[in-house]
């Protein structure tokens, strides 16, 4: 019996299925992400970058010391997006806007993490789950 | 990789133009786009192309390898484990449709089938386990993007229990002590994995503790009966697997030991805790005593008995007494691949050496050999070759358990380029056709990034490779190959791929899904080697599709320009049969692009592997692995030690 993490379907269409989420992700995820330790943050969408391998979201945040703090964020490809009820215009409608990301963290601490939930402006949830989970 | 992966990957996933699409999000719904009746009935068909490439009927073996039984209907199944009086199946049982999988229980003698599960869609079941008196059955479950493990009644009756939610994501649940106390699971990425065990007393706030940790992946941890110690299987950094023994307990610094020497499998305690069975690289079910107390020990393996078929079954689950072996049958059977030849009508013209498991086949530059992958009938090896086409005489490129992909041939025909798969990177090598002398790394790319090749340019200075949907193109420059960097040559919104340079390296043709998700079609753009990007515009050559999987598999569609420039080949993608469907376009480039309509050139019956370099270079000829019967000097009934 073989390791198979996920069913085989999965593995029929991207191959080995502990290569999988790296392969898509483009990079060893939990080389550079901790899953344990996962942030959530709130606050203005800045930026968006959708091209592959991955698509990036610059959010700026308020400190507790009243201070702007820029928290990058990390999602799946844009293909992922594209043949669900999200895309590129949904995240570029928030910009400027309050939005709210689950993170899980990266392993250096930095203000950067790997997008588990990504709450748009307009309310919308977005899970890149179970991919960067 | 397992046979049913690889052969999945090469008659269906490949067949199925399927972008690099990761699964559907949690819970979300399907846009528009997506659900429009022709994205349906192509998703349609392409799982009717998944199932019937691929489902099996689970099967029960004796120790002999003897059939002697069958369980439920042909499904897609996984993770199927008896339970611990033989008399029931646990399996995994994939629903395409539903894009998710849920567990199911089947009754041996009486085929009575339960339903333990009903996911919602893109959420699954993994890894069932009966606990000890097989009154339970504990299984960990993603849902709403939160994996966990549960726990229910064997007899399907009740509600479930959650035991212990996973903070991260794919546990590799395959252990219940024999006490009843503990759960054995593993985590691993691609940089190592770690073993860990779950106490069931206490709430859902149960904490796991860490058994072992090692750079290498472990999966498949089983508990010894008397629950002291832990089979598991590691992947090394070269993808070989092992069966490894170690204590549960942390603080006993004995281990780990390896018993195997190449293993298809985890290990199986069986008779007490008195074996331990594994199935061996060549499909010999092998068996090792071993003692566990004062302290672990063990015998060399022995044979019990070996699996002589080509196309090997997948064993799943060893009963604990060592008289049934639960497997999953080659879903096409036992066929072998022939290589031949075929014309531009789409008649056979050659058959070049003896069946086979071929994967690939590709022409050398000149037509006169054929680069081809071929996994060993006896290690299960898989690696390339150059085959002379007249002589079918054979050259070893390769030899080691390393996943190669992407072969292509220099356009001198002097070498051979290939990415393998080595600790979780893909670094990407190239080895004289000759096979003289060692592989040369050429570069190396972000550490666990998929780098596959699609060209190399005529004059040998730069590769061109995919990577997560985009196209780099890698400067041969120096002789540092950590020096080496890739210049993103066309990195957007859409997945592009599988670029080939124009004869007269004016052009590329390349495939994208920019004109419909989950579809690529081929375009043709120019191309500038010394500019960073490409220039804007774009001719698309095929109008209805183009077949193969992502370069991620390794096996990228056939994509060709014939040597003058004037036509460029493809093989259409086919969602209503498994046929292969070559095409053509005419293309002129000067004084202005134009491109003509594609025309079919020939069909053939399939499931048909292709892959890129399978088209002669005038473009006449196509090298094909022919699906065929096991020759019956090849086939040889299962043989047993005692």
């Amino acid at each position: 019996m073989i390791p198979k993490p996920r069913p085989s379907w999965f593995l029929l269409i991207v191959f080995a299925a502990l290569l999988v989420s790296q392969a898509q992700a483009h990079h060893n995820m939990t080389a550079v992400f901790d899953f344990n330790d996962r942030v959530t943050f709130t606050g203005t969408l800045t930026a968006v970058d959708w091209r592959n391998p991955h698509t990036y979201f610059t959010v700026e945040v308020k400190g507790a010391n009243g201070a702007i703090e820029s928290w990058q964020s990390e999602g799946p490809a844009p293909s992922f997006f594209r043949i669900r009820d999200v895309g590129k215009a949904d995240f570029e409608a928030s910009v400027g806007k309050t939005v709210t990301v689950e993170v899980s963290r990266a392993r250096d601490k930095s203000r950067f993490g790997l997008i588990r939930t990504f709450t748009l402006a307009n309310g919308k949830v977005v899970s890149a789950c179970p991919q960067n989970c | 990789m397992n046979h049913r992966i690889q052969r999945a990957v090469l008659f269906t996933a490949a067949s199925l133009c399927f972008v690099l699409t990761p699964c559907q999000t949690l819970g979300q719904e399907l846009n528009a786009e997506a659900k429009s009746k022709e994205a349906v009935e192509a998703r349609t068909k392409r799982n009717a192309q998944i199932f019937q490439n691929n489902a099996s009927i689970l099967t029960l073996l004796d120790r002999y390898g003897k059939p002697t039984g069958k369980v439920g209907e042909r499904a897609m199944y996984e993770d199927a484990v008896l339970s611990p009086d033989g008399k029931r199946v646990a399996a995994i049982k994939d629903d395409l449709e539903n894009e998710s999988a849920d567990l199911w229980v089947f009754d041996v003698g009486t085929g009575a089938v339960t339903r333990f599960t009903t996911s919602a869609r893109t959420e699954f079941v993994t890894t069932p386990v009966w606990s000890p008196d097989g009154s339970r059955l504990v299984y960990p479950a993603m849902r709403k993007g939160q994996e966990a493990v549960y726990m229910r009644a064997a007899n399907g009756q009740g509600s479930e229990e959650l035991l212990y939610k996973n903070p991260g994501a794919f546990m590799d649940l395959t252990g219940w002590s024999a006490d009843g106390r503990f759960l054995a699971f593993a985590i691993s990425d691609i940089k190592g994995g770690s073993l860990y065990i779950l106490p069931l007393e206490g709430g859902p706030e149960r904490k796991t503790t860490e058994v072992l940790h090692s750079d290498l992946r472990v999966f498949r941890p089983r508990f010894s009966p008397d629950g002291r110690y832990l089979s598991y299987v590691v992947f090394d950094k070269a993808e070989k697997r092992e069966v490894f023994v170690c204590p549960v307990d942390p603080a006993v610094h004995e281990g780990p030991w390896q018993i195997s020497d190449g293993s298809l499998t985890s290990g199986y305690w069986v008779h007490g805790g008195k074996e331990l069975y594994y199935v061996a690289r060549d499909q010999a079910v092998m068996a090792t005593e071993v003692t566990t107390s004062p302290s672990f020990s063990f015998s060399k393996p022995k044979v019990l008995f070996r699996q002589k078929d080509p196309v090997p079954s997948d064993l799943q689950n060893i009963s604990s007494d060592g008289e049934r072996f639960l497997v999953l049958p080659p879903a096409r059977g036992q066929e072998l691949q022939q290589l031949t030849i075929f014309d531009q009508g789409g008649k056979a013209v050659k058959k070049v050496g003896d069946p086979a498991l071929y994967s690939l086949g590709a022409f050398s530059p000149e037509g006169n050999r054929l680069l081809v992958m071929k996994k060993d009938l006896d290690t299960g090896q898989e690696d390339l070759w150059v085959l002379a086409v007249d002589t079918a005489k054979a050259t070893r490129i390769t030899d080691d358990t390393r996943f190669k992909v992407t072969p292509l041939w220099s356009p001198d025909g002097k070498y051979i380029f290939y990415s393998a798969l080595l600790d979780g990177d893909w670094p990407v090598y190239r080895k004289a056709a000759d096979g003289a002398g060692k592989e040369e790394l050429l570069f190396r790319h972000t550490p666990g990034a998929f780098v596959g090749l699609s060209d190399v340019s005529a004059d040998g200075k730069f590769l061109v490779c995919d990577s997560g949907g985009v196209v780099m193109l890698v400067p041969l420059t120096g002789s540092d190959p950590a020096a080496r960097k890739p210049i993103e040559y066309m990195r957007d919104e859409f997945d592009e791929s599988t670029a080939r340079i124009s004869p007269d390296s004016r052009f590329i043709a390349y495939r994208s899904d920019e004109a419909k998700p989950e579809r690529f079609e081929v375009y043709v753009r120019p191309f500038d080697a010394t500019k960073p990007a490409p220039d804007e515009k774009k001719w698309q050559v095929s109008k209805d599709g183009v077949f193969g999987a992502n370069t991620f598999f390794g096996f990228p569609s056939m994509l060709h320009w014939r040597a003058d420039g004037k036509e460029i080949l493809f093989r259409a993608l086919e969602l209503d049969s498994n046929d292969l469907v070559m095409m053509a376009a005419d293309v002129e480039t000067t004084p202005a692009v134009r491109v003509g309509t594609p025309k079919v050139l020939f069909r053939l019956a399939g499931p048909v592997n292709s892959s890129l370099g399978g088209v002669s270079r005038d473009g006449q000829r196509f090298v094909l692995p022919i699906n065929v019967p096991v020759p019956p000097d090849k086939t040889a009934q299962p043989s047993g030690a005692k």
